[in-house]
């Protein structure tokens, strides 16, 4: 089940809270738990053994881990190798089969399989766990059904954002509720749904029209890129925002996932505000683990290295993941030895736009299906082949989309979350607010009805 | 308004607006067809547990709930405007509304489908047609006539460029200024048949038909069609008024449906939720129309998609036999076991949206 749809929205959502806040709370976690893996089977009905079997695996292996103290190290291994096993098998297989086949003679046949939603998400949520309560920073959980219910946590299940346990340990025992925390909730969810049918989905439209086109102009290939990099941010942050926005709802507090990533003045703060859920797990359980930068030189370089090219394989079993993790791992590499420094001088539009420049060509690359239609697209841009600049089409379209693509930029800002907080236009803030909101439902459901089923872009990671 | 009162109003509203819009569709009566869309709608599915762990069920379930949506049209309505108005974009899924009329871009030409349309008319010209008299036109959909300038259009010259090419041995029968965009419905991709005296006439004359009569014809106003593209946009504009022409010649005619194995009239009035099915019963793979009041013996192939439906008529008058045959939907490889190719006159007539697509089998 996804978010932006009828049957959550106007289904599962209104049962689901109705029930929730009607039971005593120390039931509240058990109908959490029902609601999430019904979520999760309605997507998912043939992989839900997987996520169950794995929360049951996590569970053990947690006990195991905080009590016999001597073995620990061993039963952390074991645990995540079986846990990122099963990451493995679903998600690589046919990657790891395909390379292979590339260079041996005797080929593997592939195996049929289909990748089960969520399995980045709340695989890494259990390694977290795991590392977690080896380390004593998180204490073990004995109750299974709690286990169960974080690991399996609708809001966050699907497309994240990765909640470690010690951000809700204390939240799973005991949470409050009050009607500030619900609102906030509700304006997250509604602000998060907009952003993801009226800006990424139509984002995405465009998209799908300019990939279907054989136009060649430099327009164009502006119009792609822009649109594509402006939908991914729209789509993810806004599942992202929804996601917080249920759990406040729920009354949980889950870390933020994305600063205006957009607005950064390098590549170093773009990573700092995009995805931060994950840019921070790789930080705490692959980086540092590896010495992080207080190690020589060259295994500072190293590290770096694994961990951009575990972030691109995070994102998809294919060369082109590789190849984006890669290419931000070497940025980050020369922003960290020269290019930092000299940013840090360099007047803040140029800054951002050095940035924007680097962020858009990485996502063409994260489009891109192979190397020449990456380097078509890149190309593109630059007018290489001698394109020309309009066509009739592009034009068409930048003025088709010229208002919505206006609304993603200033969207992208804290220009108006700066002009909501001002003091001044507080009280009229509050009294247009509701109204803003009911506004983005109608809109919202309205383009849900319109359209088809648009899974989230994220959907599959 | 303060803080605690408009977190009250957020969350009691949200609350509220969910359970009603929840309890509304619970409530609702599920409809069976869209009159505006045209189509079944989705209903509730047979739930089993092989089709539940197969995921049928919630695919299913995702499309009933969308498509048993209470006031789903209004809804479609609002997101129509929206984009439309607010965001102001051209169109709204590949569809506009221009001076009360509805279009659907056709954008861009496929060349490659183009080509196969055109390779298959060829094939059967060679395999089946030979030494015979074969004719073709092409009809421009409605876009072409639109003078603004500003929503995209194929380029119909290149379309045409292709088909002359590939059919040099036929005779190309070129009706394009003998159409103008009143000639099409506003809320329909279709012509008008009542206004089709100029097509029809051109192509008697190219067909070297002698016997032309200026024939009259009775043209009775069939009530209003809400057209294809009257509920695909959802914008409010008048739905259209239907005709039909009839005279003696077409009442007395007989049409076999092969495909129903039945015998009819050219004007099927039972009620078929597309108005334009009035036309020779609507799609079909295979129909022939016969004559008895021909005065020769002459007969008449069609290799034509819907827009035939409605010209056929109006060309029976030359004829003693018209058969209609519509490759979306039977085989070519097929045509000899059904039909005995002698010296038929030949007529292919096909749209420009039907040649730009890959559907000719």
């Amino acid at each position: 089940m996804i978010f932006a749809s009828i049957t959550f929205l106007f289904y599962f959502l209104p049962i689901t809270l109705v029930i929730y806040y009607m039971v005593p709370n120390k039931l509240k976690n058990i109908i959490l738990l029902i609601a999430s893996l019904l979520f999760y089977f309605y997507g998912e009905p043939k992989y839900v053994w997987l996520m169950i079997s794995s929360i049951i695996i996590t569970y053990i292996f947690g006990i195991l881990i905080d009590k016999y103290k001597k073995q620990s190290k061993l039963f952390l291994i074991v645990s995540i190798v079986t846990i990122v096993g099963l990451l493995m098998y679903f998600k690589y297989i046919n990657f790891i089969i395909e390379n292979i086949n590339s260079i041996v003679s005797n080929k593997i046949h592939f195996i049929y399989i289909a990748l089960p939603i969520g399995i980045s998400f709340y695989i890494f949520q259990m390694v977290s766990y795991l590392i977690d309560v080896y380390r004593g920073e998180a204490k073990v959980q004995k109750n299974i059904l709690k286990v169960a219910m974080y690991i399996s946590l609708f809001p966050q299940l699907i497309a994240g954002p990765i909640v470690r346990y010690t951000t809700i340990e204390e939240q799973i025992e005991k949470r409050n509720y009050t009607i500030e925390k619900f609102s906030l909730g509700v304006r997250r969810f509604i602000i998060g749904l907009g952003k993801k049918v009226l800006i990424a989905d139509v984002l995405g439209e465009l998209n799908t029209i300019l990939l279907g086109s054989n136009e060649t102009s430099i327009l164009y290939y502006w119009l792609y890129a822009i649109s594509g990099m402006l939908q991914i941010y729209f789509d993810f942050s806004g599942y992202s925002d929804m996601a917080i926005g249920l759990g406040k709802m729920l009354g949980f507090e889950f870390l933020e996932n994305f600063n205006y990533p957009y607005i950064a003045t390098s590549i170093t703060d773009f990573w700092r505000r995009w995805h931060i859920s994950l840019s921070t797990w790789f930080r705490d359980y692959v980086y540092i683990p590896l010495g992080g930068n207080k190690v020589s030189n060259i295994k500072w370089l190293r590290n770096l290295l694994i961990v951009w090219i575990l972030t691109g394989l995070w994102h998809g079993a294919a060369w082109n993941f590789v190849i984006w993790g890669l290419y931000f791992g070497i940025l980050l590499i020369i922003e960290k030895i020269f290019l930092g420094k000299i940013l840090k001088k360099t007047p803040k539009i140029l800054a951002r736009i050095y940035t924007l420049l680097i962020v858009m060509i990485s996502f063409i690359i994260f489009n891109g299906d192979n190397v020449t239609i990456i380097s078509q697209n890149i190309g593109g841009l630059f007018g290489v082949n001698n394109i020309s600049f309009v066509s009739k089409e592009s034009l068409y379209y930048l003025k088709s989309y010229f208002i919505i693509i206006l609304i993603s930029i200033i969207g992208s800002t804290p220009i108006l979350k700066n002009i909501a907080s001002t003091k001044k236009i507080h009280k009229f803030i509050n009294c247009i607010e509701p109204i803003f909101l009911l506004f983005i439902l109608i809109i919202s459901t309205s383009y849900i009805i319109d359209g088809s089923f648009s899974p989230f872009l994220y959907f599959r990671f | 308004m303060e803080d605690k009162a408009r977190n009250v109003v957020i969350s009691i509203g949200f609350i509220v607006i969910l359970l009603i819009l929840f309890l509304a569709n619970i409530l609702k009566q599920d409809q069976v067809i869209s009159i505006t869309e045209r189509r079944k709608l989705e209903q509730f599915p047979e739930i089993t547990l092989k089709k539940t762990i197969d995921g049928e069920v919630s695919k299913s379930i995702e499309k009933y709930a969308v498509d048993q949506f209470i006031v789903r049209d209004t809804f479609r309505g609002i997101k129509s405007f929206f984009s439309i108005n607010i965001l102001r974009q051209k169109d709204n899924n590949g569809m506009f509304e221009k001076n009360g009329a509805i279009y659907k871009m056709e954008y861009p030409l496929k060349e490659e489908n183009v080509n196969k349309s055109v390779d298959k008319i060829k094939e059967i010209n060679e395999k089946y047609l030979k030494n015979m008299k074969v004719y073709y036109a092409i009809i421009p959909d409605k876009n072409y006539y639109l003078k603004e300038d500003e929503h995209l259009k194929i380029d119909y010259n290149r379309l045409k460029q292709i088909a002359l090419e590939k059919l040099e041995h036929m005779c190309y029968i070129d009706i394009w200024d003998d159409l103008e965009l009143n000639d099409y419905y506003r809320t329909d991709l279709h012509w008008r048949q009542e206004n089709l005296q100029k097509v029809v006439k051109k192509i008697q004359t190219s067909m070297e038909n002698e016997n032309i009569e200026e024939l009259n014809y009775i043209k009775t106003n069939i009530g209003k069609f809400y057209g294809t593209y009257y509920g695909q946009l959802g914008v409010n504009v008048n739905p259209d008024e239907m005709y039909i022409l009839t005279n003696e010649i077409i009442e007395n005619c007989k049409t076999y449906n092969y495909e129903k194995e039945e015998i009819g009239t050219i004007y099927d009035k039972s009620n078929s939720k597309d108005k334009y099915d009035i036309y020779l019963s609507g799609a079909t793979p295979l129909i022939y129309i016969e004559n008895p009041n021909a005065n020769d013996e002459k007969e008449l192939l069609i290799f034509r998609d819907s827009y035939g439906s409605s010209l056929a008529p109006l060309l029976i008058q030359n004829y003693r036999k018209i058969t209609l045959i519509d490759l979306r939907y039977m085989s070519s490889t097929l045509l000899d076991n059904y039909i005995e190719f002698k010296n038929q006159d030949v007529l292919f007539l096909y749209s420009t949206l039907v040649l730009n697509q890959n559907v000719l089998k």
